[in-house]
């Protein structure tokens, strides 16, 4: 019976025209963004593969290790073909010195403006917004088309269960919208494989989650479309409801979310922030010069009595004054951006919490994080280069002082030698075969897993409780 | 001709003190009683809202009754719906199916749904035939089709079911001439072959042609039931409307 039903919905929907303009949208639009994808990620490799090259050569061409720095250049990830997330949006590159913090700069679309107005379109774009709506507008009338055509009426002068028939209308459903996105699906992968893009057992791993994924955000939207059309008698209605729960769920909630969040846990700007370290550091400065005028006075007046070591006792004094208000002014400063940090963290948290009340969201973070190009995607490679900034700096201070240089230009003056000028250069270069070298760590496959397993969950839940939904309503729908 | 109850013993469908009354307090169907034996053709005759329709849900099961039983061979429809319905074949006044199915497809639905599994290609065709569906438009999609087609469709797919006995709900309505006339001649051979049928229709003529028993119904009540035998020689036509006008002045009273 349940085979019988299933069959049925597949077949009434490939032998529909839906069917055949859904094939051809999803495939032409799955095949075209992974190709420009494995275009745009090839290119950006050459372009990484570039720079590492010239940054290499520019090392070799230094020769003091006073001097000594390096760049930094983020690795293009293959994953990003198929969900880009993050990766145009934050920077490439960072310095590595023992002066400059580790910091990314210059991304893709600092670049190239144009490309942030018409962002790239990838699988994870193509899943979220137009198989949502694919799925809705193969369902929004699963229910109460039929019975609008009279033919709930003949099924049910069958001996047919309420439950088998919902459970029927859900799968086949399914199924008829999971064919014609998994072919070019298959096919997409199969050209990332064609054209020869690296990628590792991991990573293949984690292709097949994001497919995973997909289809369970897809089935949310089936099963939710089978709900809509069972909890009314119009399809014209259950269209427009549906359209509308779509418009909510997948475009005001998750930025709703995030504006909430900026509502209900406020951050200061970072300006405000600075306002704030400077009216500290004015206040601070302006009580010290005060007090200090005062000790002058104070010193003045008993100038008789002072020796020389009075006096350098009193430098000494000062000098460790205005240090006390330095680390004041530090200290201060630090506090404030932990505090602001904090603040962050904690909307952060909460925009991301909203957001999730949509399945879109969840989708979007849990495929960004599958991909490796969620927001930690910053972090991590800064947290990468930070480790190799230390490792680097030992390197060049091991370096330095094993060949006596300190730095900088030493001015001797000697009654036989009169004036010498010595620098740290050495002509002949410097032997950095042996130096660290910049590479990010790999994820393990469970590491990226972890994350993603509430968003997971969150869809899996969504789409139980929607078919829950569903098969209640079926059971009380007016079957005439 | 085999039409009366002494004759056939159990009835195949029965109303008993059925009524339903709608959420919004209309009572459209009032304390009803009918049986209908096998190799019998019940019409049922009267205006729109008379509670025809409504008779036909309760003995699908499609709606619940306010109080009273439907049976289909003895067994509830209410309590036992899924037992009654495999007892049961439907055809309905607007008979659509699924227009991008071939008629073929939509029989091998059917069929299958109405657990019938060894029904093969031929024995579809066959049916497809009898009910007087060319060869050439079988493997046509239902949105090409008549209404007259899509009706004979409908037909076949009751027949295939082979179901004891068949509801129809106003199976003639919009029906050409000819196509009226094919379609009675089925019901009679479907009759003949034993099936008990019970007919909601407006149109007497047809009513007068087939049925054995008819009944007029009005405000959800029989308030009429007659053999055909005792019919016979009287103007049906007539006979409804001195009814309905006598039914009509009884409830102004």
């Amino acid at each position: 019976m349940l085979g019988t039903l299933i069959q049925k919905e597949l077949r009434a929907i490939i032998l529909s025209p839906k069917f055949t303009a859904t094939f051809a949208v999803c495939s032409v639009l799955l095949l075209l963004s992974v190709f420009i994808g494995i275009r745009e990620y090839k290119q950006t490799v050459a372009q990484h593969e570039t720079a590492v090259q010239l940054a290499d050569q520019r090392i070799q061409e230094i020769s003091s290790w006073h001097g000594m720095r390096d760049k930094t250049y983020r690795k293009p990830d293959p994953l990003q073909i198929l969900v880009s997330g993050l990766t145009y949006d934050i920077g490439r590159w960072s310095s590595i010195d023992s002066r400059s913090t580790v910091k990314l700069k210059n991304s893709a679309f600092s670049d190239d403006p144009i490309f942030a107005v018409f962002r790239f379109v990838d699988f994870a774009f193509i899943v979220q917004i137009v198989f949502s709506l694919f799925a809705i507008l193969f369902t929004f009338d699963a229910v109460n088309g039929e019975r609008e055509n009279g033919t709930l009426r003949l099924v049910f002068s069958n001996a047919v269960p309420r439950a088998k028939y919902i459970i029927g209308k859900c799968l086949g459903s399914w199924l008829g919208l999971v064919v014609p996105i998994c072919i070019p699906i298959a096919l997409s992968l199969l050209m990332i494989n064609i054209f020869g893009v690296p990628m590792t057992a991991g990573e293949w791993g984690r292709v097949a989650l994001l497919v995973a994924l997909s289809l369970l955000y897809v089935t949310l939207f089936v099963v939710m479309g089978v709900f809509v059309s069972s909890l009314t008698k119009r399809s014209s209605v259950s269209f427009l409801l549906s359209l509308v729960v779509w418009v909510l769920l997948v475009l005001i909630i998750p930025r709703g979310g995030v504006l909430a969040a900026g509502q209900l846990a406020s951050v200061p700007r970072l300006a405000e922030i600075e306002g704030l370290r400077d009216g500290h550091a004015k206040n601070l400065w302006s009580q010290h010069r005060k007090e200090m005028e005062e000790r002058f006075l104070a010193r003045h007046d008993a100038r008789e009595e002072r020796d020389d070591d009075d006096m350098w006792a009193e430098m000494k004094f000062e000098d460790s004054a205005r240090k006390d208000v330095q680390i004041q002014i530090e200290a201060y400063e630090v506090r404030l951006m932990e505090d602001w940090d904090r603040r962050k963290a904690t909307q952060q948290r909460l925009a991301l919490t909203l957001s999730r009340f949509s399945p879109a969201a969840a989708y979007q973070l849990a495929a960004q994080t599958l991909a490796g190009t969620d927001l930690s995607l910053k972090p991590r490679n800064e947290e990468a280069m930070r480790t190799y900034r230390k490792e680097f700096n030992q390197y060049v201070d091991e370096k330095q002082a094993e060949g006596g240089h300190v730095g900088g230009i030493q001015i001797s003056i000697g009654s036989d030698e009169g004036m010498k000028i010595t620098t740290s250069r050495d002509n002949a270069g410097l032997d950095i075969d042996d130096r660290p070298r910049y590479t990010l760590p790999q994820q393990q496959l469970a590491a990226v897993i972890q994350p993603a397993v509430t968003d997971f969950g969150l869809l899996a839940f969504g789409t139980i409780l929607l078919f829950a939904g569903a098969f209640v309503s079926f059971l009380r729908y007016d079957l005439r | 001709m085999i039409n009366t109850e002494s004759n056939n013993g159990q009835p195949r469908l029965q109303a008993v003190d059925l009524s339903k009354r709608y959420e919004d307090g209309v009572l459209a169907l009032d304390s009803v009683n009918f049986s209908v034996y096998p190799g019998q053709v019940f019409a049922m005759l009267g205006g729109n809202g008379a509670g025809k329709t409504t008779a036909i849900n309760l003995f699908l099961n499609l709606i619940e009754p306010t109080s009273g039983e439907a049976f289909i061979q003895g067994i509830s429809a209410h309590r036992e719906p899924l037992k009654a319905k495999a007892n049961v074949a439907f055809v309905s006044e607007n008979v659509m199916l699924y227009p991008n199915f071939t008629a073929m497809q939509n029989l091998e639905f059917f069929v299958r749904l109405g657990g019938k599994t060894e029904c093969g290609t031929d024995d579809l065709r066959a049916v497809l035939r009898r009910v007087g569906l060319p060869d050439e438009v079988h493997h046509k999609r239902l949105k090409g089709y008549s209404k007259g087609m899509r009706q004979k469709c409908g037909i076949a797919i009751a027949i295939l079911k082979d179901a004891p006995a068949i509801l129809l709900d106003e199976p003639t309505s919009g029906l050409d001439p000819k196509a009226g006339f094919d379609f009675i001649r089925l019901l009679e051979s479907l009759r003949d072959e034993g099936k008990a049928i019970l007919m909601s229709t407006h149109d007497i003529f047809r009513a007068r042609e087939v049925a054995d028993v008819v009944a007029i119904m009005n405000n959800g009540r029989i308030i009429m039931q007659e053999n055909a035998s005792t019919l016979s020689g009287k103007d049906l036509e007539q006979v409804y409307m001195q009814y309905m006008a006598g039914h009509n002045l009884e409830t102004a009273v």
